[in-house]
This record gives C-alpha cells, sequence and structure tokens, in this order.
C-alpha cells in the first residue's frame, strides 16, 4: 500500500506552514519520514540546502528536525526525568520551556504513565523546544486538546517563527491553521495539491477555507462542501417516555450527582475540560464500571450493569475515543462489524453467514466506508476505523449511541459524514449522547448540550443557542448556567 | 495554571518513592515474616542456616536476576536454565582436579563464553526480529545440547577453596551474599543509572516512545541480554561450587528457568516490561525456598511445598494485582 506518492514540501525559515489533507492523505507517513522514523523509497530531503537522510529518530534530532506526534514518545514506566535522559534534554532548557507554557508545578520524578495525555503532549513539545530545532514537526497536536492549552501551543510556535524557527503544522481544525500559519500545503492521495498564502484573520477567511476543503476533497466531493456550516438541525425528538434518564449519577470520586435525560430521536451533545469526569460518566453508562450512586433508567427500565453486555442488551452501546478498544486490530473490516452480532448467535450457536454479509454489507454502504483495504482494520485511515467503530452498532443494533469525541484526529468531509449519520439516526428514532471537545461541531450535530464541569453537569444549551464562547465559559466552571428547563 | 493541572496535583507528595518500590518493599516484608515463622520453629536458629539458604539459593538469585534484566527490557528468556547447565557443566569439568588460582580462571572463561552467548541471542532476537520467547527457546536446546558434548553424565569437580571463597562454609554466611551482591553492585547499579539502562526500562516500557526517544534496539538488547547471559554464567558457577559438580540433565535447565520466571513475578517485575528490579525477585526467590522448610517444620509432607509454592505465587500476584487495580481506580 502507498501512503505516500510524490510530495514537494518547501518550508522557509522563519515560517508556519500548515499540512493539511483528508485522513489518509499521506500527512502522519510525510511526517514519519521526515523525521527520520520510516526511510523513504525515493526523493530527497534538503535541510538548509544540503541533502540529509534521516536513520533514525534521534539522528533527525540531532539534524534539527524534531517531531511532536499525537502520542508524545514518553516511555509510560519511566519518570519524566528518565524519560529526558533517554533524549539527552538538558532538564534546566526544559524547565525553562515549561515555565513559559505557565506549567512550572510539574514533579519530573513522577512516572509519565500517570499524566494525563495533553500535558504530556505538552510536555512532549517542551523537550523538543529545549533541543533548539530548526523546523518543528507538530503532528495534530491541537487533537483533543483543551483550548487553554491550544493557546499557549500557538503562542509558543508564533514565539519560535520570530526566533527564526520554521514549523511544520499539522491540523484538522482550518480555523486554527487560518489563524496560525503563514501559508498551508494541502495533500491529498498522497501528493501536493495546493498550495497557499494565508493573509491574516482578517482577510477572505472564508474563501481561503473553501479553497482548502475543496483541495482536500477533491473535486468530486467539492459540490457537497460547498455549504459546510449546516444550520441547526430541526428538530426530530420524539414525545413519549425517554430514550435514557440519568438520576444523581456518581462514582464517588469523579461523577458527582450527574442527571439528564435523552429523548427518542434526539442528539445530545456533552462537553467539557478534559478530565472533568466525562471518561467515567461515559464508562459507567457503557457498563463498564459501576456507580457509587444514582440510577440509570433506559427504555423505561432500570439498568444496574455490571458488564457491559448488560448494557449493550438493553440497547446502550459505547463509541470509545481510543478506536482500538472498540476494533480488532488484525481482523477484517467484516468480522469487526460482525463481532457485536456474536453475542447473539443463532440457534445452535451457529453464525449465520448470510445474514451477517448482509448486515455488514449493509453498513459499510450506509457509512461510505472506504474498503480498499479490507483485509485488516489497522490498515484503514483514521477516519474509516471511526466508520467501523460506528457501523459495528448499526450492525449490532442499539436505541442509545454513546461516542466518546467520535471526531477525534478525522478529516472535515469524513466528520460530516458522521454529523449526517447522527441526524439520520435521530430521524429515525434512535438517540446518540455524544462527548465532545470541539466546541464549533455542537450545532453542527447535537440538538441540545451539556457542559461538564468538576463531575457536574453546569450548563445546558440548545445546540442552536451554543456559540463557542458561552460554551468555553461554562467549561471553565465559570458561569453557572444551568437553567431548570425540565 | 490551567483547570486541568489545578486539578490533580503534580508536586512532590510523600507516598511517590514507596509507591514506586512498593512491591519490592511487601516482598522483603512477606520474607521477613516467613524467615521469623522458620526461625521459630528451629531451635538455635542463626548463622548456620542462614548460611545454608544464602548457598543453596546463590544459584537461583542469580538465575532470577537474569530473567528480570531481560524481562523489564520487555523480552523473556527461556534459555537462562539451559546456559545455567551449561555454565555448570563447563566450570565442572575444566575446574575438576585444579588448584584454587585455575579454578577462579576457568569460572572468568565461563562467564566469558556465557556474556557471548547472552549478547548473541540479542543479536539474533533483533536482527531477525523473531519473538524472544521464540528465539530463547531454541537457544534453549542448543545449550541443552552442547552441555551434553562438555559433560556426557554427571560428574566433574571443582577446588575446594573455590567452593568455600563462593558460597562460605560452615556459619559464615557473608561470603554467599557478598557474591550474590557483586554483579548488582558493580554491574546493575551503574548500569540502571546510565543512559543505557533507562533505555532498557524504556524499550520494555513502550518499544514506540523508546524508538522516537532515540533509544538504539539492538544496543539495548544486547546489553540487557550480555549481562542476563554473565548473570546465567553465575549461576551455573554457584551450581557447581554448591554440588561440586557438574550435571547436563535437561529438567535441571526446566525446572530452574521456570522457577526464574516464578521468582520474578512474585518479586514484582511485570511480564509486560518496564517495571521491577533485581532486588525484589531475589527476596522472593528466598521466600520460595522458605516456604517448604517452614512447612517441613509444621510437620506437613514436604511434597505438598510445591502445591504451597505454586498456591503462593498466585494468590500474591491475584492480591498485587487487585491493589494496583484499587489504586489506579482511587487516583
Amino acid at each position: 500500500m502507498v501512503a505516500l506518492r510524490s510530495v514537494d514540501l518547501a518550508v522557509a525559515p522563519g515560517e508556519i506552514h500548515a499540512l493539511v489533507g483528508a485522513n489518509g492523505a499521506g500527512k502522519s507517513t510525510l511526517v514519519r519520514i521526515l523525521s527520520g522514523v520510516v526511510p523513504p523509497d525515493a526523493g530527497a530531503v534538503e535541510v538548509a540546502g544540503r541533502a540529509v537522510r534521516f536513520r533514525s529518530p534521534a539522528h533527525a534530532r540531532a539534524g534539527g528536525l524534531a517531531p511532536v506526534f499525537q502520542d508524545p514518545a514518553f516511555a509510560p514506566d519511566l519518570t519524566v526525568a528518565e524519560n529526558l535522559r533517554l533524549t539527552a534534554t538538558d532538564p534546566a532548557a526544559f524547565r525553562r520551556r515549561l515555565d513559559g507554557f505557565g506549567l512550572d508545578g510539574v514533579h519530573l520524578g513522577e512516572p509519565a504513565g500517570t499524566l494525563p495525555l495533553p500535558l504530556l503532549r505538552m510536555l512532549d513539545l517542551a523537550r523538543v523546544l529545549a533541543h533548539d530545532p530548526a523546523l518543528l514537526l507538530l503532528d495534530e497536536i491541537t487533537a483533543a486538546l483543551p483550548a487553554d492549552y491550544a493557546e499557549r501551543v500557538f503562542e509558543v510556535i508564533r514565539r519560535a517563527r520570530d526566533d527564526g524557527r520554521s514549523v511544520l503544522f499539522i491540523s484538522h481544525r482550518l480555523l486554527e491553521v487560518q489563524e496560525v500559519c503563514d501559508r498551508v500545503t494541502v495533500l491529498r492521495d498522497g501528493r501536493n495539491v495546493d498550495t497557499l498564502e494565508i493573509k491574516g484573520p482578517e482577510g477572505s477567511g472564508e474563501r481561503t477555507e473553501r479553497r482548502i476543503v475543496a483541495a482536500m476533497l477533491g473535486e468530486r466531493a467539492a459540490l457537497a462542501v460547498s455549504e459546510p456550516r449546516r444550520v441547526a438541525p430541526r428538530d426530530t425528538t420524539r414525545a413519549g417516555e425517554p430514550a435514557l434518564q440519568v438520576r444523581g449519577l456518581s462514582d464517588g470520586h469523579r461523577v458527582r450527582e450527574v442527571s439528564l435525560e435523552l429523548a427518542r430521536g434526539e442528539v445530545l451533545g456533552i462537553t467539557g475540560l478534559e478530565g472533568q469526569g466525562q471518561d467515567e460518566l461515559f464508562a459507567i453508562l457503557a457498563g463498564d464500571r459501576r456507580p457509587a450512586g444514582g440510577e440509570i433508567v433506559a427504555a423505561g427500565r432500570r439498568l444496574v450493569a455490571r458488564h457491559p453486555q448488560e448494557a449493550i442488551r438493553r440497547g446502550l452501546t459505547l463509541v470509545p475515543s481510543d478506536r482500538w478498544q472498540a476494533l480488532l486490530p488484525q481482523r477484517s473490516v467484516r468480522e469487526n462489524l460482525a463481532v457485536p452480532q456474536y453475542n447473539a448467535p443463532s440457534r445452535w450457536g451457529w453464525i449465520n453467514d448470510g445474514r451477517e454479509r448482509r448486515l455488514v454489507a449493509e453498513a459499510i454502504a450506509r457509512l461510505s466506508i472506504d474498503t480498499r483495504a479490507q483485509a485488516q482494520a489497522r490498515r484503514l485511515s483514521g477516519g474509516n476505523q471511526q466508520k467501523v467503530a460506528i457501523g459495528r452498532w448499526l450492525v449490532g443494533g442499539f436505541t442509545t449511541l454513546l461516542c466518546f469525541d467520535p471526531t477525534r484526529g478525522i478529516d472535515v468531509g469524513t466528520k460530516h459524514q458522521i454529523y449526517d449519520l447522527f441526524r439520520e439516526l435521530a430521524a429515525a428514532g434512535k438517540s446518540v449522547l455524544m462527548f465532545t471537545s470541539e466546541l464549533r461541531e455542537v450545532p453542527l450535530a447535537c440538538d441540545r448540550v451539556l457542559v461538564i464541569y468538576d463531575g457536574r453537569i453546569v450548563g445546558e444549551f440548545k445546540a442552536a443557542d451554543a456559540d463557542e464562547a458561552t460554551l468555553l465559559s461554562a467549561a471553565h466552571g465559570l458561569a453557572d448556567t444551568l437553567t431548570d428547563s425540565r | 495554571m490551567s483547570v486541568l493541572t489545578a486539578s490533580r496535583p503534580l508536586g512532590p507528595t510523600v507516598g511517590r518513592l514507596t509507591r514506586r518500590h512498593a512491591w519490592t518493599a511487601a516482598v522483603v516484608v512477606f520474607f521477613s515474616v516467613l524467615l521469623a515463622w522458620n526461625a521459630s520453629q528451629t531451635r538455635n536458629f542463626g548463622a548456620f542456616e542462614i548460611q545454608t539458604m544464602l548457598a543453596s539459593t546463590l544459584a537461583l538469585a542469580y538465575l532470577a536476576m537474569a530473567q528480570s534484566v531481560v524481562v523489564i527490557g520487555g523480552g523473556i528468556d527461556l534459555s537462562v536454565g539451559a546456559l545455567l547447565v551449561l555454565a555448570n557443566c563447563l566450570s565442572a569439568r575444566f575446574m575438576e582436579g585444579t588448584g584454587f588460582g585455575t579454578s577462579l580462571l576457568v569460572a572468568a572463561g565461563v562467564l566469558a563464553v556465557t556474556a557471548a552467548l547472552g549478547a548473541l541471542t540479542g543479536l539474533v532476537i533483533t536482527a531477525s526480529k523473531i519473538p524472544d520467547i521464540i528465539v530463547t527457546l531454541a537457544t534453549s536446546f542448543v545449550w541443552g545440547g552442547a552441555a551434553l558434548f562438555v559433560l556426557r553424565t554427571p560428574g566433574g569437580g571443582t577446588a575446594a577453596g573455590f567452593q568455600t571463597l563462593v558460597l562460605g562454609s560452615g556459619s559464615a554466611w557473608w561470603p554467599a551474599l557478598l557474591c550474590l551482591l557483586a554483579p548488582l553492585l558493580l554491574v546493575w547499579v551503574p548500569l540502571r543509572r546510565s543512559r543505557t539502562g533507562i533505555a532498557i526500562y524504556a524499550l520494555g516500557s513502550s518499544k514506540d516512545a523508546a524508538f522516537l526517544s532515540g533509544v538504539d534496539p539492538l544496543r539495548t538488547r544486547m546489553v540487557a541480554y550480555t549481562f542476563s547471559g554473565l548473570l546465567c554464567g553465575l549461576a551455573g558457577i554457584a551450581t557447581t561450587a554448591f554440588t561440586g559438580g557438574g550435571s547436563p540433565q535437561s529438567t535441571i535447565a526446566m525446572n530452574s528457568t521456570l522457577a526464574s520466571v516464578a521468582a520474578i513475578v512474585l518479586g514484582g517485575v511485570a511480564l509486560s516490561g518496564g517495571v521491577g528490579g533485581l532486588v525484589g525477585p531475589v527476596f522472593a526467590v528466598w521466600c520460595l525456598y522458605l516456604i517448604p522448610n517452614i512447612m517441613l517444620g509444621l510437620g506437613v509432607d514436604p511434597s505438598y511445598g510445591e502445591v504451597v509454592k505454586g498456591v503462593v505465587v498466585v494468590l500474591v500476584v491475584l492480591v498485587g494485582g487487585l491493589l494496583r487495580a484499587r489504586r489506579s481506580r482511587l487516583t
């Protein structure tokens, strides 16, 4: 399989250069080649006019190219200090960078595995900067990063540019690309298809964005994105008994007295900063964790799930944020889609092959999963993996879909397909409860949105009224905007 | 400071150090209890009993350390027992009928051979990308077969002075302890603090993160397996000193390999790699030695000893796992 065909890219000194493209366009592969993780089959990389061929990440770092990946390169069982020694990073320089981020309370004796992911990413960035790289490679560093951290990242890379360094910035968030970057190169199918200057935030923002999206998706799909901003969805909520009721749910630690109600045919969003109890809340709803208090009522009956299987039987199914918790990487797309079916084998325990094949084919068609790499789920691009993770439940059957950050690290086109799917499901009387860390997608996918802060629901808004500023201030616990509308 | 960091204190906490070494501490406590129990059963418990324990467990203690290094680095070595047998046969054959000085020279030679074989194992594993478990299973047959060429039947011998040097005698228990501590203090402590030592832990903790951090997997693997080979050589020589000869039986190889795995599991080394140390497994070896002794003191048929040892390993790991799970739920 060829992920990267032919890419020409030039990053000037003192430039922030964005690299955008749909999933599977070859962005990550390009970064992996530039940072010495995998060798290129052909072509040349030049740094400051001299041809280089990096044998390893350490070699690339010595040559001034330093990557920060989505998964921070920290060995989880080692302390932060030990990880620094591994990369021969000067702790004093590292500390100075951290202070610059406003993160001066980090203890270096803490095992890296116990730190939250966003913080680790910031530590990774600080470590890379401590080596004073000529070119900084940032692979989707802002994905699922809390807004305040993302702001700091932007500050840092602007400062790096002002010092004459170059930054290659990969992101799916076109807004931040336009805000932060000087130029943007669009990749499609392993080739660079367009490079354009960004004239600062004032210019013709919308036109730039449209051109980027069109280049990303190619002519075929350009029509579909000509109106990417869907207005608030129409009200499909059905009267009658709610699909899911949660009353006073707590786990004695992170989740405190959470109550919510999800009607049939409704897409309910939950948003919040990292670590506000949303992970625990979803784990409890999915039957993966037992609550300490409160009750869950699914389809009119009380649900006390001791195992995810019991929640699944009652139609409460989870699509976790980590796709590898849902998918079997070495098995085929077909088998992955059919797995939830195996819970309910037909008579005599045999798997009904014909029925399975039909349901799977339906799900593939409905989700327009790219089945070029049908052989193994791990060979799919991130967006297609996410579609498979959702598609499992289309095959398996559900009444309420719990989705945790369903569009994390996914390209714009696929995101809209997922929003559309949620709307379709809602129109068919199903319910969706989704957590999202991307505030901008709330009005695109949801009917209503709750804000979680410190284990409590602190705000409730109609998705149409939920502008980013309001949600953000609620997410920071600044305003208690919970209106007792029920 | 953001909400994120404020909600999770990252400053120094009192429990951090104890948390990191909690398992080792627990094994030491477990050992102390067993030792006290055993002592209460024996009249005039003293230096002689300690010497017996140290001398008879020396080989297995080395072997547990050898297994630990490899497992911490993310591998597993099924050939430690076979390498012990090979070193045992080599040393017993060439030490037989020699004086003290020659025996020392032979010991040095044997260590050089086993360390080289360890390095070769590490090279083959990394270069071929065949999983550790398969390569070391294969090498265990090779080393075991080679032992038969060296010593066809049990036999051989060693210099009496050499035996005393390694194991001590009568109530002199400290030579065995010194021999045990030597590789720990001379090789492991400096290694653990070096970049290479950290790289071993990093490789076991997360291969990808280690590679991205600039760890050279080939070099790191080879260092781990070389040290492991050296310790296997020491284990073989200790066996020669303890039994006064060599034996090429493959059952010895198999049993001691399995015992080394039991010891590291009990000693707090995670089989998934990256976690643990060398001290815990040594105490675990002593615990596993004391259990049958205590049962003997209680008048229970010693045949039950193995059963109880097995049950203890499972129970300890079970309880430890539950405690870890509970802790991770709380934090």
